[in-house]
């Protein structure tokens, strides 16, 4: 099951399935690395609802619109898949 | 796609409408350094042109450009340092510049396109080089950040990724000025050599029908490039960055750090500068003032209208000018490292959800705190935000922000007239200044800016770093000489322009030597009046204070003093005699309703141009129709809301 970025549980490696919204915005995120294939890690919760995620190494910080927009499944099935209220 | 006019290549270092200097000779040859954000772009700028440089706006955009000459084997080339970019496909104007800039063709294509990589975040680096590497264009790939990759196991094989890329890749550190003798030598390569040749036969366009399939080839074509030249590549652990940032961006604390970070900037524009200005002040309207007079004297001219032109015209501008001086400089020293560090990233992730109501990115919320404090160094200040659109629409919003200056003038009336209540009229104004900000925000939003959605938040956050003071000082230097360069002019014309008319008599006396009440100045604030009747302070008395407002807030209070021919005031919180006289002078215009007519001139003086130093500031930032376009919207706004005040309130006073 995908999970958004913003309800994947945070500190796990993720990788990323798709990306829904305008053209610009995911030709953004693509540059900066979060396409589908990528893998990513949600580092930790931002004030105003966003959140600070991992793309090889460098740190983006994303608002709750752009975290809903990107679908995640865990990289190792072994860990809990659950989503996690956010 | 926003259109952006190129620079003919005739006039290399226009960047400034006023000319700066020739940095690079006519026809010389044109690098452009492109890169995406935080990659050290502009910190090899310096390191490559030193002194020989400016930074301004591109000419016809408020998109802000270094520009300078770079010694290449034995000749001088026109080094062009544009705005961070990811791409050549725009999502801002600054990017549409750089895309204007670099697939520019005629007299104005570049000959080399350095793009500047960074070896921590190498395959997010390379989609601008995957872009360039399909046009005929010769790219040198400039590789920064090596220190901070090595420290995250990465390690970057320069010579397997230029074999991959298909272009030269330097390694160099700005920061320490090493690798830059390769850098030159690979451009200088360049210019001798001949032209390139494209990555893609046919060459993709880069705006083609399917752009998806053109930006997976590009991502596949990265991907090769990486996996050839990078040797290890581990998913980082915690970073020193990402402990601090469990609290600099963190829900409660993030926001409560970032007031604590305003505070400090606003104390340090206002406690800090004050003295320092008030010092210049003191020394301009003193010793500089009488040694000026002294010389008028001594070539004889002491009795003529030149004395008064060279102290009160040309010395008090300047020394306007100069006061500005400390506040400026500090300004843009905490600017600078508040970038320089890292933090101010950080500052956007957590301001952001408040100021996308109003269009407008987290970052803006710190121009607006600062004005009010001053407003010059507040529009200044909009240079933070890397959107042209939001510089704009935040350098627009600045000035209803109530300056410290204007809070004098608040104090004297507010005890002259309400003498009970002070306190509580002089904070309702800064509530008032607030409403007005979020207001002609939201107004602005709704008719010109439509189209312009809040941008979803997607900020790259740097590594935390500590600010180099060099660098920094560098900047602040650079950044105050354009705003003395653009600056100064309107500042001691428009002086020495209030000078003139309070000297010229209508009717009686002679030139220099005239009551203020008799004088040229006089006969336009009566002309003026009757457009502020309806506002209830339709008197020369009060119409006067406002023009003189319009050059500087602080003079307000003495140039009513002149104007009633009384000693100034020896504090704003005792008005004595001139309270006596604003009282007859504002119950006249009112016909009795004096409370309602001082109200409504307090609004008045809130709302309309701050002084003719912001208005500077705005020009340089803005250019001069939308600095007239601002003028134009206070004075309505100033109008509108001082005669609704009135007439509301007559009802009540």
């Amino acid at each position: 099951m995908a999970t958004s970025l913003a309800r994947a549980p945070v500190g796990i490696e993720l990788r990323v399935v798709g990306a829904v919204g305008p053209t610009a915005l995911t030709r953004r995120l693509a540059e900066l690395g979060l396409r589908v294939g990528a893998h990513v890690r949600c580092v930790q919760k931002t004030a105003g609802g966003g959140r600070i995620v991992d793309v090889a190494g460098s740190r983006i910080a994303l608002g709750r619109d752009v975290l809903d927009a990107v679908q995640t499944v865990p990289t190792h099935p072994a860990q809990p898949a659950e989503a996690t209220p956010s | 796609m926003t259109t952006v006019p190129a620079v003919p290549r005739s006039a290399p270092a226009s960047c400034h409408d006023d000319g700066a200097p020739l940095a690079a000779p006519v026809g010389a040859p044109l690098v452009v350094l492109a890169g995406a954000p935080n990659v050290g772009k502009s910190t090899l700028f310096n390191a490559l042109t030193g002194a020989r440089r400016t930074v301004g706006n591109w000419p016809g955009t408020t998109v802000e450009v270094g520009r300078g000459g770079w010694l290449v084997e034995g000749r001088v080339a026109d080094v062009v340092d544009l705005p961070g970019s990811y791409s050549l496909d725009p999502l801002s104007p600054d990017e549409a510049l750089t895309r204007a800039v670099v697939l520019a063709e005629g007299p104005d294509r570049p000959d080399v396109v350095v793009v500047v990589a960074s070896a921590a975040h190498l395959a997010r680096s390379l989609y601008l080089v995957a872009q360039v590497r399909e046009t005929a264009l010769p790219v040198v790939v400039a590789l920064t950040m090596g220190d901070v990759a090595e420290r995250r196991g990465i390690q970057v094989d320069a010579g397997a990724l230029a074999a991959a890329l298909g272009c030269p890749v330097v390694a160099l550190d700005p920061r320490r000025r090493s690798g830059v003798d390769g850098l030159v030598e690979a451009v200088g390569a360049c210019l001798s050599g001949g032209v390139a040749v494209p990555r893609l036969v046919p060459p993709a366009p880069s705006q083609g029908p399917d752009e998806l399939a053109a930006a997976d080839e590009r991502f596949g074509w990265i991907d090769t490039a990486v996996t050839a030249s990078v040797s290890a590549q581990v998913m980082t652990r915690r970073t020193w960055s990402d402990r601090i940032d469990r609290f600099a961006a963190a829900p409660v604390l993030g926001p409560l750090l970032f007031l604590g970070v305003m505070w400090v900037v606003f104390q340090a524009t206002t406690t800090l500068a004050v003295p320092l200005q008030d010092a210049l002040d003191a020394l301009v309207s003193g010793p500089v003032s009488s040694a000026g007079g002294w010389l008028v004297d001594t070539v004889g001219l002491g009795q003529t209208p030149v004395r008064g032109l060279v102290v009160d015209g040309v010395i008090a501008g300047v020394g306007m000018l100069l006061t500005f001086v400390p506040l400026m400089a500090l300004m843009f020293l905490l600017l600078a490292l508040l970038e320089d560090s890292g933090y101010m990233a950080r500052a956007a992730v957590v301001t952001d959800r408040m100021m996308s109501r109003l269009g407008l990115p987290g970052r803006a919320f710190l121009p607006i705190v600062v004005g009010f404090g001053c407003n010059v160094p507040a529009v200044s200040a909009t240079r933070i935000l890397p959107n042209a659109r939001h510089r704009v629409l935040t350098a627009l919003l600045v000035p209803f922000t109530s300056c410290s200056a204007r809070l004098t003038v608040y104090v004297l009336l507010a005890t002259t007239f309400f003498p009970a209540h002070a306190g509580t009229v002089v904070f309702a104004m800064y509530l008032v200044s607030i409403l007005l900000v979020v207001l002609v925000g939201l107004g602005l939003r709704a008719t010109l800016w439509r189209t312009v959605g809040a941008d979803p938040l997607v900020i790259d956050l740097p590594p935390y770093q500590r600010p180099t003071l060099r660098l920094s000082l560098s900047v602040t230097w650079l950044r105050l000489q354009g705003f003395l360069r653009t600056a100064s002019g309107i500042i001691v014309a428009t002086v020495v322009v209030v000078w003139l008319l309070q000297s010229i008599p209508v009717g009686a006396g002679s030139f220099g030597d005239v009551p203020v009440s008799q004088s040229l100045y006089a006969e336009l604030s009566r002309a003026v009046a009757p457009l502020l009747s309806p506002a209830g302070f339709g008197q020369w008395e009060a119409v006067s204070a406002l023009l003189v407002g319009f050059v500087a807030k602080e003079a307000v209070i003495s140039s009513w003093a002149q104007t009633y021919a009384l000693a100034e005031p020896a504090s704003s919180h005792d008005p004595g005699a001139l309270g006596a006289q604003l009282h007859e002078t504002f119950t006249v215009a009112s016909g009795g309703h004096t409370g309602a007519a001082v109200a409504a001139f307090m609004v008045f003086l809130l709302a309309y141009t701050p002084c003719v130093a912001t208005l500077a500031a705005q020009r340089r930032e803005l250019g001069t129709r939308w600095t007239v376009f601002g003028v134009g919207l206070q004075l309505v706004v100033a109008w509108t809301l001082a005669v609704l005040v009135f007439q509301v309130g007559r009802v009540f006073w």
